[in-house]
Order: structure tokens, then C-alpha cells, then sequence
């Protein structure tokens, strides 16, 4: 049965909202301020056993033997696992590309530094650990493989030898006819760029505690799942067991932005408490691990751009050509993030047509997961940097060349050269709002007097989409076949009038537990307080992902809207037999049912859901008496992809405008960020307190990758920044507290216009700040052109000037 | 294995009489035995300062600590604010400020600004700044939690809130 989502608020039951757009309190925040939120590592089972993971010190080596005798002798040690039992009880985990994975343990040789190699299970961590150092194990060392060209070199050692290569994946994708327009261009601008790796590390690394009860064959997981729908699927398929007789659990958790991947902890938990006679056994990721063996890093790439202009600026045609280093593996995923950038890969811009040359390749480093804007922030690095070189060709400015090639309000939906379609959107707008805000001629006017003065300022202005509301089919060029996300909620009204909603994730910070209280509070006319919402498990919701790439908001609240439209068809129906009306005649409105156009002819609906459920006398035949719908909303109007890669995919096109001012020390090479302007435009806010923390939050992580965080690797694939003293996240002192100015264009295809918007300005700050460096180089000739622009990084270019 | 110890601590104004391995860390102890799993374990190295704690008053790392240091002290963690239901100012004020989003490091904050507030309780931006830069947060970008402390303080001054449950011995 075909159900209206209410596509803007007055579309909605209820005469003037109270709640939604309204930065209310969290319903989340009492037991997240107190302490008490279930996180896993706060969760304690009967008869439960601790884990501790050996990890490989080798980046690339032949396992000859492993020896756990000792070990397994130890006091307190219930169960040891090795390469050998994941071989005998577990497949390969799954990956994209497809068979470029391995089994939990290393069963023939380890491929980084950091790979899990054995596990045990002990009374405590303590003891699991000293268990560790019990254990032998006899490597054979091979030649590690760490730079990305050498290893997609024909002569380079193999990681997976029954590839015959390390190259993963080599594609081009053409997107209209390219050559014609860069032969067609008065300026051609070609240039390289550097990001290296960084990562999500969320402050709670991930847990798990799985109990497989081997005698009916269940396994039961509790963990801090980002999608546990998923997580349960790649469980059951790595362990050999029927989808349904996995069960997940996810727990609040602690941030996620991508990284919270836990695969392989999964199963080993899952193998250990097998050998274990079933006994819970729980894995809490200690940073270390985190850092070196996580799902921490991502985006380890080079570039190589060109850009085809006019004099006037028009740009004709944009090619990339990226050498993505995914690491020793595509178990975390990490490929999706070189496909995802086909969602918005010409930005705000109307360029016709473009070019994707693709290579992932592997290496001996960690594998590659996904993070926070899922690719397209270095891409958006690329894309603006040639921007603004582009703009010093031609000697304009870089407000100017963009406002040149925006896509007009008037052209959308809008599908870009790559095969996306954008919804909606206002760039010049955007555009205007912050050179407003900063004053940009007076900013222009301060740069010219410090240069004078021989001072380094830039000014950086960037203006990105956020693809929002994923889908599958994005990635279908690396191997997602899938078209559609589907996210359900159950919302029901009990006897006493009371709201719960059932939903299939937990809390992990973005606040939609608040944004569906508020949106059924509104719809059914009632208080925040009488609205609750509960969690179920991967085996009791209905068909759900949960949060990632920008969809939650938007989805959960397509579903919860289709489930109370469903339950507001049900009220109907009873009211009109209790009120002797046709049900045509009878309307919800302001949480009364009654018939349209006679107030006094109404009734709550606590009144009619109470009917229902305790006066089946009055109800029409054959009525389903539960005041309770299910709905399970998926973006409309998606396709999959074509050969090109070419498809609707994410649903949602937010923009923002960053504008960034920075000083460069010309002594010490460190960058300060001096004043930040945002202007964003995601459609209609459900909760702008939301909105607004996402916003802050990804700025931070933009400042991070900007600036200070990567993970270094030697030559011999050993990780050099193994803790928060070597891998640098951004704090309280270098985030910039911005200003910021929210637009508003709604979506004509979502549930009440909203845009998804949780990775904004991770895909723009980054591109934001290293235009704003480059922009303070020019008096001195000089390119940053390699993420993160540390101090030591920038200090060499300014010398390397200063020799030359 | 080294010979377990006793020690004698007050947590929250409770007393315990617990026997600890000597290599137990504080936060393990605090987290397991004595079942206070607000005080969250972020890095374990002392950076991130998700595990802070008051330690006879004062904001320290309990990652970094050994059980056995805490004989004769009296802690506090994020579980002594609120009283009866009723948030601390602090908390009352993260929350209207929307200064948390996964909550993760949440109680380390709220520790450290809860001693900033205590000895001073009219910080500057700059003063607050520098409690807050011992301090990681991967969600919000700061700006929250900056007004988050800034309300805070008004609201203290504003109120005599419940009593710290211990704290200052």
C-alpha cells in the first residue's frame, strides 16, 4: 500500500509545529552526561571471558609455525585460537573488490604490521595479555611492500600471490567526450597532489562480545556496531552460519564517523567462544590496536589533475587520475571511498564532461575503511586547488572562476557529467552569504598589507557538495551490486496514549533518537515526553542500515512518518465508526481525530488507540486492533549503475561555503587559521542544534586532516605513529570556532525537505584551509600540494625557496 | 605474580576496602570492582582524557594511574554529579548547550571542568581553553563545549548547586 510521506511541514497533521527546527534538548543527553550509556565496554555478562589479540610485528611474512602450548597452560586461560581454527571454522572475510581478503587470523602468511595472528580467552585481560607473550611464533620474513607505485609495478612482491599483482582494480571511466574538450580549451592546468593517510578514530575504539551457543547454533553479538544489520550479514557469511542465526546487539557507541569496523574482532570473539563451550567473550580494541590495526585509516592517495578552461574561465572538462593505496586488503571497505567521489565529482560546477582514471592497489599498510565523507574530501582538495591554480592562470579570483561555472538555481535536478543527480541548490547564494559575512574586499585589502609587510596570508574559499542520503549503487564500479538502502521503524501509541517508535540502531552521537521524538511529537500532536524510542536488535527491526553517508536523518524520518501515516490511517478508521462519520470525513489534526471542520466532534488519540486495544466491541470488523504501523522508507527514483559507473545515487546534494583566513609563519612553517565563515544550505533543519554540531565537528576533522593527523609507515611497513602523541588529533587549540549563517533549499525529493548533512564540512575544510595556504605561497611561487600541510612539511618548501 | 594489596579509598564521598593486583590501573578498578563505568578508557596513554577523574580535588588521568596510588584518597568521578535525578549545573548546561554528541569523552570534561569551575569560577575563554586542551573530543568541534563551560559557570554562580558528593578532602 503506497503511503504519502509528508514532503515539508505543512504537509504535516498539525497546525504549526512545536518541535521540529527547534535545537531541543536531547533525549539522549541525561544518560550520556551521567555515565550510565550501555557502551560495550560496559557490559557485562555471566561466565564471561576477556580476549587479547597477537599481532603480527612483520609487515609481510610466511607464518613457518606457531606454538600455544604455553600458553594455553597458563592459569585463568580458557581457550587459544590461531590461523588454524579460523581455516577450519570461518571463510575469508568478505571484501570489495571481491577475493581480496582473508580469513581473521593470518593462516599462511600476515600482510601488515598489526595483523591479528592468535587470540585467547582468559578470567581477565590482564591474564589474556600475559598469555600473549607465551605464545611462539616463527616468521619467515618477505620483502615489504609499502610505496604504491612499486607495488603495482609488473615485478613487485606479491601480497595475494594468486593474483599474479597487486593492483586490485584499473579502470577508466569517461564521462562525455573528453579529449574533444581539452582540445577544445585555451588553458590546460595539470598538476600532482599528495593526501596521505589519516583515520576516523573515534574516542571509543571498537568492542564486541560474542557468545555462540554451539549446541542450537546461535551467535549472539553485542558490540558497538555502526550497521549491525550488516555487521550480523558478514558475520554469518564469515563463520558459515544462516543469517538468522546471528543476532547483533549494537550498543550505544562512541563516535563511529566510519571507523568503527570490527570484523574480524567479531569473529575471533565468535571463534574463541566456540572453543570455549560457548562462554561470552568480550574484545575491547585498546588504542594501540586501534591505531595500528583498526578501521582507523583511510585515503592513501596520489593524484595526478587537469583542468580544460576558456579565458573567460568556463571549465570544459575536468581529468583525474588517482593511485589509491587501499593496504594489505579490502576487508574494511576502503574501495567504496574511490567510487563514492562519482557522486558529486565536478562539485557545485556545470563541467561537462570528465575523466576517472582509477587504480587501487595494495600494499603491506593496515587496510583501508572508510571515514567521514567517504572519499570525496581529497577528491574536493584536487578539484579546488585546480580551481584556484586555474583562476591564477587566468588571473581571476577564486570567488570569481566559481561563480563562473556554478550550476544555476534554475538547472536543477541537475545530473553531473559522472552520472549523479543533484536535487536542489543555490551556490551563488551560498557564495554571497560568506563573502558578505567575511567582508571579503576588506579581507583582500589586509592580505595585500601583510604581504607588504612580508607576512604569509591566505584566504581560502571552497564551495563543496555533501552527497547525502547514501546508496549502494555508488559504488557499483568497485563491486556493490545493491540498489536501495532501506531504513524501518515500527511506531505504535499504547493503551494510555503513550508513542514508542522501534528502530534498528543505537545511539552513536548524531542525535536521531531526538530528531524522531521530535518529528512524532509533532505529528501526533503530543509532548517530547510522550514520545519514546526504543532499540531493537539485527533479528527485531525491520529492515534497516542505520547511520552512514548522510542518510539517517532523512531516512529514519521517511520512516517514522510512513509508519504514523499507516497508524493515522488506522485512528481514522476507528474514529469515523466511533463518530458514526466516513472515515473520507474524518481527519487527524493537532493529536485529535475527529471530523474535518467540527472541533467539537473529535476525540485524542489516546481515546481511539484506547478503543482499540480494550473495545473490540466498537471496532469495525475485521479491524486490526493495533494501534501500530511498521514502515520501511528507501530513497526514491535510484538506478543502478551503468557501465560508466553512472547512476542516481545519493539522493541529497547539501552545499556549503567555507571561507577561511590563514597565516602562514614564514620561520616556522605552522599554520594558524585566523577567522572561518560557513555558509551551508542542507534543506529544511529537523533540529539546527544537530546540524550545527555536525557542521563544528566536521570542521574539526577538516582542520585535523588539513593539518595535523597522518599515519607514517618506513620503508619496512613498521607504523611510526602508533599513539595520540605521533598521530596528532585536533584540539580545543587549533579548531577554529566558526561563524556560521544556515540557507535554506529544500529538497523537492525528501521527507520534509530535508538534505543529509553529516559529513559536510569534512568535505570542504580540508580543501578549504590548503586553498588558504596556497593562497598565502603565492608571493613566493611556491605549491602546497601534499596533505597534512605540517610544519615540517611547509617549513621545507619555504627553505627550499629560500635556497633557490 | 606479585602479592595482591589492600587499599582503602573513598569514591564519591563511599568508602571501599578493596585487595588489587599492584598492576591493577585506577580506571580498571574503578570501571570493574567498583562498577563506576562512567569514566571512560579513551587512549591509555594519558592523552586523551576521556578517564579523568578528581584525585583529592584535583583532574588527573586514572588510565595512567595504578590502584594501589589511590590507597587513602578520595576520588571523584562523573557519578558524584548528579544527585537524586537532578543533573549537576555542569551537566544541566552541556546539555542545554548541546556540548556532547556521542558522550564518549563527555565525563573526563565534565571532571576537569567541574575543578576549573571549582577554583575558579570566572574563567576567561582563554582559562578554559587551557583546561580544555588536555582534553579530546572527536565530535563536536569544540565550540559547544566552549559555551557549554561558559554557561556553565553562570549557572553556578547563578545557584549554590547540590554539594559535591567529596572531591576536596
Amino acid at each position: 500500500m503506497a503511503v504519502e510521506i509528508p514532503k515539508s511541514l505543512a504537509d504535516l497533521p498539525t497546525s504549526t509545529p512545536r518541535f521540529i527546527g527547534k535545537a531541543v534538548n536531547r533525549v539522549e543527553d541525561p544518560q550520556l552526561l551521567t555515565g550510565r550509556a550501555e557502551f560495550i565496554d560496559n557490559v557485562t555478562l555471566s561466565g564471561m571471558l576477556h580476549c587479547a589479540i597477537l599481532r603480527s610485528p612483520h609487515a609481510h611474512a610466511r607464518i613457518k609455525s606457531i606454538d600455544v602450548r604455553e600458553a594455553e597452560k597458563l592459569p585463568g586461560v580458557v581457550a587459544v585460537v590461531t590461523g588454524e581454527d579460523a581455516t577450519r571454522w570461518s571463510q575469508r572475510i568478505t571484501t570489495v573488490p571481491e577475493k581480496w581478503g582473508t580469513y581473521c587470523l593470518a593462516a599462511d602468511k600476515v600482510r601488515y604490521v598489526g595483523e591479528p595472528v592468535a587470540a585467547v580467552a582468559a578470567s581477565s585481560r590482564y591474564v589474556a595479555e600475559d598469555a600473549l607473550e607465551l605464545i611462539n611464533v616463527d616468521y619467515e620474513a618477505l620483502p615489504a611492500v609499502v610505496n604504491a607505485t612499486t607495488a603495482a609495478a609488473p615485478d613487485s612482491p606479491l601480497i595475494f600471490e594468486e593474483h599474479g599483482s597487486n593492483v586490485m582494480l584499473q579502470r577508466v571511466f569517461t564521462w562525455g567526450d573528453v579529449d574533444a574538450a581539452f582540445a577544445a580549451a585555451d588553458q590546460v592546468f595539470t598538476e600532482k597532489f599528495r593526501w596521505n593517510r589519516l583515520g576516523a578514530n573515534p574516542l571509543e575504539t571498537f568492542g564486541v562480545i560474542s557468545q555462540w551457543d554451539t549446541t542450537d547454533g546461535n551467535l549472539t553479538c553485542h558490540g558497538s556496531f555502526q550497521s549491525q544489520y550488516h555487521m550480523g550479514l558478514g558475520t554469518a557469511a564469515a563463520l558459515g552460519l544462516p543469517s538468522n542465526k546471528v543476532r547483533m546487539i549494537s550498543q550505544p557507541h562512541g563516535g563511529s564517523f566510519g571507523g568503527k569496523g570490527g570484523m574480524r574482532g567479531t569473529v575471533i570473539t565468535a571463534l574463541l567462544s566456540r572453543k570455549a563451550d560457548g562462554r561470552p567473550v568480550k574484545w575491547i580494541e585498546d588504542r594501540m590496536e586501534y591505531l595500528a590495526g583498526g578501521a582507523g585509516q583511510s585515503w592513501d592517495r596520489h593524484y595526478e589533475a587537469s583542468l580544460a578552461c576558456k579565458k573567460d574561465g568556463t571549465v570544459l572538462g575536468f581529468r583525474v587520475k588517482l593511485l589509491d593505496d587501499l593496504g594489505a586488503t579490502a576487508e574494511g571497505f576502503g574501495a567504496v571511498s574511490a567510487a563514492k567521489p562519482l557522486t558529486a565529482f565536478t562539485g557545485c560546477y556545470a563541467i561537462p564532461v570528465a575523466q576517472y582514471d582509477l587504480t587501487i592497489v595494495a600494499t603491506n599498510k593496515l587496510p583501508g575503511s572508510p571515514y567521514r565523507g567517504m572519499g570525496p574530501p581529497p577528491h574536493n582538495f584536487v578539484l579546488e586547488q585546480m580551481m584556484d591554480i586555474a583562476a591564477r592562470g587566468l588571473g581571476m579570483d577564486p570567488a570569481q572562476i566559481r561563480r563562473k561555472n556554478y550550476i544555476p538555481p534554475e538547472a536543477f535536478p541537475y545530473t553531473i557529467a559522472s552520472g549523479n543527480e543533484y536535487d536542489s541548490g543555490n551556490y551563488e547564494a551560498a557564495l554571497d552569504t560568506v563573502l558578505k559575512m567575511a567582508n571579503y574586499q576588506q579581507l583582500r585589502a589586509e592580505q595585500a598589507q601583510a604581504r607588504q609587510q612580508g607576512r604569509l596570508l591566505g584566504i581560502g574559499l571552497v564551495n563543496t557538495i555533501e552527497p547525502g542520503v547514501f546508496d549502494w549503487n555508488a559504488y557499483a564500479i568497485v563491486g556493490m551490486q545493491q540498489t536501495g538502502v532501506p531504513e524501518g521503524a515500527t511506531v505504535g501509541i499504547d493503551i494510555l496514549g503513550k508513542i514508542v517508535a522501534k528502530i534498528g540502531f543505537s545511539l552513536e552521537g548524531q542525535g536521531q533518537y531526538t530528531v524522531i521524538t521530535q518529528v512524532l511529537a509533532d505529528y501526533f500532536g503530543v509532548e517530547l515526553e510522550d514520545v519514546r524510542v526504543v532499540y531493537q536488535d539485527s533479528l527485531s527491526a525491520p529492515p534497516h542500515f542505520g547511520p552512514g553517508g548522510s542518510r539517517l536523518g532523512v531516512a529514519i524520518t521517511g520512516a517514522v512518518l510512513g509508519a504514523a501515516e499507516r497508524v493515522k490511517e488506522k485512528l481514522v478508521t476507528v474514529a469515523a465508526r466511533l463518530l458514526q462519520s466516513d472515515p473520507q470525513n474524518v481527519e487527524l489534526r493537532d493529536g485529535k481525530v475527529g471530523i474535518k471542520g467540527v472541533p467539537q466532534a473529535s476525540m485524542p488519540i489516546a481515546q481511539v488507540a484506547g478503543a482499540m486495544l480494550a473495545r473490540s466491541d466498537l471496532l469495525p470488523p475485521g479491524m486490526d486492533p493495533n494501534p501500530e504501523a511498521t514502515y520501511v522508507w528507501t530513497a526514491p527514483g535510484r538506478t543502478p549503475a551503468d557501465e560508466q559507473g553512472r547512476a542516481k545515487s545519493y539522493l541529497t546534494a547539501a552545499n556549503a561555503c567555507h571561507l577561511v583566513l590563514v597565516e602562514v609563519d614564514a620561520e616556522t612553517g605552522q599554520v594558524q587559521i585566523l577567522k572561518y565563515y560557513i555558509a551551508d544550505d542542507c534543506g529544511t533543519r529537523l533540529n539546527p542544534a544537530n546540524v550545527e554540531g555536525m557542521t563544528q565537528g566536521g570542521v574539526a576533522q577538516g582542520v585535523g586532516a588539513a593539518l595535523l593527523e597522518e599515519y607514517v609507515y618506513n620503508e619496512d611497513g613498521q607504523l611510526l605513529t602508533s599513539t595520540f602523541m605521533d598521530y596528532l588529533l585536533p584540539t580545543i587549540n587549533e579548531v577554529p570556532m566558526t561563524e556560521k549563517v544556515a540557507l535554506c533549499t529544500p529538497s523537492p525529493f525528501t521527507p520534509l525537505g530535508a538534505k543529509g548533512v553529516g559529513e559536510g564540512a569534512m568535505h570542504t575544510t580540508p580543501a578549504a584551509i590548503m586553498c588558504a595556504i596556497n593562497d598565502a605561497l603565492v608571493p613566493l611561487g611556491v605549491r602546497a600540494l601534499e596533505v597534512p600541510a605540517s610544519p615540517h612539511r611547509l617549513w621545507k618548501l619555504l627553505q627550499g625557496k629560500a635556497k633557490s | 605474580m606479585p602479592t595482591s594489596r589492600r587499599i582503602r579509598l573513598t569514591v564519591n564521598g563511599k568508602p571501599h576496602e578493596v585487595v588489587v593486583e599492584p598492576r591493577t590501573t585506577l580506571v580498571d578498578l574503578l570501571r570493574g570492582e567498583l562498577a563506576l563505568t562512567g569514566t571512560h578508557v579513551g587512549c591509555e596513554h594519558g592523552v586523551c582524557g576521556a578517564c579523568t577523574i578528581l584525585w583529592n580535588g584535583k583532574a588527573v588521568r586514572s588510565c595512567i594511574m595504578l590502584a594501589v596510588q589511590a590507597d587513602g584518597a578520595d576520588l571523584m568521578t562523573v557519578e558524584g554529579l548528579a544527585h537524586d535525578g537532578q543533573l549537576h549545573p555542569i551537566q544541566q548546561a552541556f546539555m542545554e548547550e548541546h556540548g556532547l554528541q556521542c558522550g564518549f569523552c563527555t565525563p573526563g570534561f565534565l571532571m576537569s571542568v567541574y575543578e576549573l569551575l571549582q577554583r575558579n569560577p570566572n574563567p576567561t575563554d582563554e582559562e578554559i581553553k587551557e583546561t580544555l586542551g588536555g582534553h579530546i573530543c572527536r565530535c563536536t568541534g569544540y565550540q559547544s563545549i566552549m559555551k557549554s563551560v561558559r554557561l556553565a559557570a553562570q549557572k553556578l554562580k547563578a545557584s549554590s548547586p547540590p554539594g559535591p558528593a567529596t572531591g576536596v578532602s
